[in-house]
């Protein structure tokens, strides 16, 4: 008796590890790091869709805290334990190229056509492209009509240029207990994003396709200049808050106008604000409209021995609709003109983030990035706090930069 | 000769455990850490050995030198404030007062609440907008509007300190408390009724037989200041304009940021050459004090 169950349990062993063994070697696993608090909606039913479609791969999604996700994914890259397929922010890209490190994902003509103008130069270097753009942000101009009011001003207009915004500021910083505009300054990333949004309402630029720097220029001076001008009316120490703290001063009234993404209105309306958005205020170079572009990309890596599967599945999930979906269940700017009408159409706030991007301009690529924003940030701070003068702390930040490039 | 072979396995023995665990968590690394300070490792899996090159870029970039000096500074007043203050808590805890246990407990908090919580809370009061300390100085009329403290160069300089400041003072009040109360009572007796003054007892009395204490505190606050990294990071990341940039700081922003291992690398060689002095000072001071109390 006591053979007979000692026989059955090998044999059952036996089955288990032949059974996994099969599998081990029938199904490959794309390991795939989603970065977020949890997987982006659609995702999991999009898996199912491409695994039936591609027997024999499996995706194997992990979910990474965004505090955590880069420096995630970057460490098993350098480590040499790449995941197949990553959620990253594109301005890491060139970086990964030149490190060899990820694998170009070229699109077609047809599938850049397909975006909105600038977003596949946004994952573009050296002629192509390094990864599939997955998510957008744009920005626009919010202002607290109610504040506008107790100022003086017609709390329907909002300011649609630098002179404009400079004056309301003043204004409302002269009028009333808040302050006229939410500056953004802090040793934080997006420091480097909000002046980027003044370079690109007024035709500037950091660096040009021939990987030539072009901070030192008539254009960027002035974004500077006007920088420095709204300090005055800004909040107290704008050293000391980063993007998300401002708005945070906004909704509670501190300030009266900040240039945020399109969540910003979606928390003033549950904080029960009077408020409005337009388009980024343009500077006297301008050409149009323009707002920094800033993407997310889904890069493959290099030596998983499933880059091909991973780059069909990174377009899969991209593609036409299924990315639309995921968008509007993010509240993200849609990548690509899909159903932009009929969203401006339902929801008219949208229009400022989507009119901005004809001028826009992405994320500059550095091979390395956060020595880019290192200085950027270093300049910015500079001139708010009285240390430089602009044209100074421009040409410092220029000469600087060439390392970085 | 067996006895003596036979001693010295055992004693190998029972060393054994604690040396491979030195060799792996600390001789491994450091070694590695020197000979990836000679490369130009960054994210690629290949490197080269590039000689001095990386100690040459840090050393001629000219605000390494400024940084080292601010690491300094800020090791110095953080460690004064923090001896400074240590010590009156101990002299207060130490007194016969009433309710002396629940201020004995009432010291712990900085201690026992994680760091990161405890830093993020100190971030909160200096926030000029929605911080206490701001609000409070704005309701008593000493300021006219906020104050952001992280903002400027000084404050942000200042604040760091006094977080770490918060942080470390229970570990030294507690340490200098139990020398205090080694300090035989007797001495303390005889001294009152010659007619000694309080000030004048601890003076003469305390002070010099609490100065292996503090020399030892001293020198492990110094150690453990030195390389505070948590504090800067979570408060100013460093900023602004670098005011609060030591080297602990700049050496993660080169590594791990820019992810130039190599040049990271050296400058955490040149951290742990200067740790490595203060410890040889504090082992130093060490041998001294037991040899005195050996006499």
């Amino acid at each position: 008796m006591n053979k007979t169950i000692g026989l059955m349990a090998v044999s059952m062993l036996a089955l288990a590890s032949a059974t996994s063994g099969t599998f081990a070697q029938d199904v490959k696993e794309i390991s795939f790091i989603n970065c977020g608090d949890e997987l982006t909606a659609g995702y999991a039913d999009y898996f199912a869709e491409w695994e039936a479609a591609n027997p024999g791969y499996k995706v194997a999604p992990e979910v990474v805290g965004w505090g955590q996700c880069q420096d995630k994914v970057t460490t098993l890259a350098a480590a040499g334990t790449p995941v197949a397929l990553a959620y990253v922010g594109s301005r890491t890209l060139k970086q990964f190229a030149l490190n060899d490190l990820i694998v170009p994902v070229p699109m077609t003509d047809e599938e850049k056509a397909a975006y909105y103008n600038y977003v596949p130069d946004t994952v573009t270097f050296d002629g192509t492209q390094w990864g599939v753009p997955v998510a957008f942000s744009t920005k626009a101009l919010f202002w607290n009509k109610d504040l506008f009011e107790a100022a003086g001003l017609d709390p329907e207009t909002p300011p649609a240029t630098w002179e404009e915004k400079i004056a309301f500021a003043k204004q409302i910083t002269e009028n009333t207990d808040a302050a006229g505009y939410g500056a953004v300054a802090k040793t934080f990333d997006n420091t480097m994003h909000q002046f980027l949004h003044w370079v690109y309402t007024n035709d500037g630029s950091v660096i040009d396709a021939d990987g030539n720097i072009t901070l030192n220029s008539p254009q960027v001076l002035a974004a500077l200049t006007a920088l420095k001008d709204i300090i005055p009316y800004s909040e107290e120490g704008p050293t000391a808050y980063e993007q998300n703290e401002v708005r945070a001063i906004w909704l509670d009234g501190g300030v009266a106008m900040i240039e945020a993404s399109v969540n910003a209105g979606i928390l003033a309306d549950e904080a029960g604000m009077n408020w409005g958005v337009a388009p980024l205020p343009l500077g006297p170079d301008a050409k149009g409209p323009g707002t920094l572009l800033i993407t997310d990309a889904l890069a493959v890596f290099k030596g998983t021995g499933v880059e091909d599967q991973a780059i069909s599945l990174a377009k899969f999930i991209t593609d036409g609709q299924r990315q639309w979906d995921a968008e509007m269940a993010q509240g993200l700017t849609p990548l690509r003109p899909l159903h932009s009408d009929e969203l401006v159409a339902e929801k008219p706030y949208w229009k400022p983030f989507l009119d901005g991007i004809e001028f826009g301009g992405p994320e500059p690529l550095f091979t390395d990035y956060i020595g880019l924003q290192n200085v950027m940030i270093e300049m910015v701070q500079s001139v708010v706090t009285g240390q430089a003068e602009p044209q100074a702390a421009l040409e410092k930040a220029a000469a600087e930069l060439e390392q970085y490039k | 000769m067996t006895g003596t072979r036979s001693a010295t396995i055992f004693a190998l023995a029972l060393l054994a455990p604690a040396l491979i665990y030195i060799l792996a968590i600390v001789a491994y690394p450091l070694v590695d850490t020197i000979i990836l300070s000679f490369t130009n490792a960054s994210l690629r899996q290949e490197y080269d050995f590039i000689g001095w090159a990386n100690y040459q870029r840090i050393f001629s970039a000219g605000n390494f030198t400024e940084v080292i000096l601010r690491t300094f500074i800020w090791t110095f007043f953080s460690v004064s404030i923090k001896m400074i203050i240590g010590m009156f808590g101990a002299v207060l805890l130490n007194a016969a007062i009433p309710g002396q246990t629940v201020f004995r407990i009432l010291t712990m908090p900085p201690w026992i609440v994680p760091m990161a919580i405890g830093i993020f809370m100190w971030g909160w009061m200096y926030n000029g907008q929605f911080g206490m300390i701001s609000g409070l100085l704005q309701n008593f009329g000493i300021t006219n509007g906020p104050v952001a403290w992280l903002a400027y160069g000084n404050t942000a300089f200042w604040a760091t300190i006094i977080t770490d400041v918060w942080i470390g003072v229970p570990m030294v009040t507690i340490y200098f408390l139990a020398a205090m109360q080694s300090i035989p009572k007797d001495l303390h007796e005889a001294a009152w009724t010659d007619g000694a003054g309080r000030f004048y007892r601890f003076r003469r009395i305390t002070l010099p037989l609490m100065v292996p204490a503090i020399i030892t505190m001293s020198l492990l606050s110094l150690i453990a200041t030195f390389n505070s990294f948590d504090i800067i990071w979570i408060l100013t990341q460093g900023g602004p304009s670098g005011s609060t940039t030591t080297m602990i700081i700049d050496t993660y922003k080169t590594a791990m940021g820019s992810r130039k291992y190599g040049e990271g690398a050296a400058r955490a060689v040149v951290i742990s050459i200067f740790v490595t002095i203060f410890c040889i000072v504090y082992f130093r001071a060490v041998r001294k004090l037991q040899q005195g109390e050996a006499k």
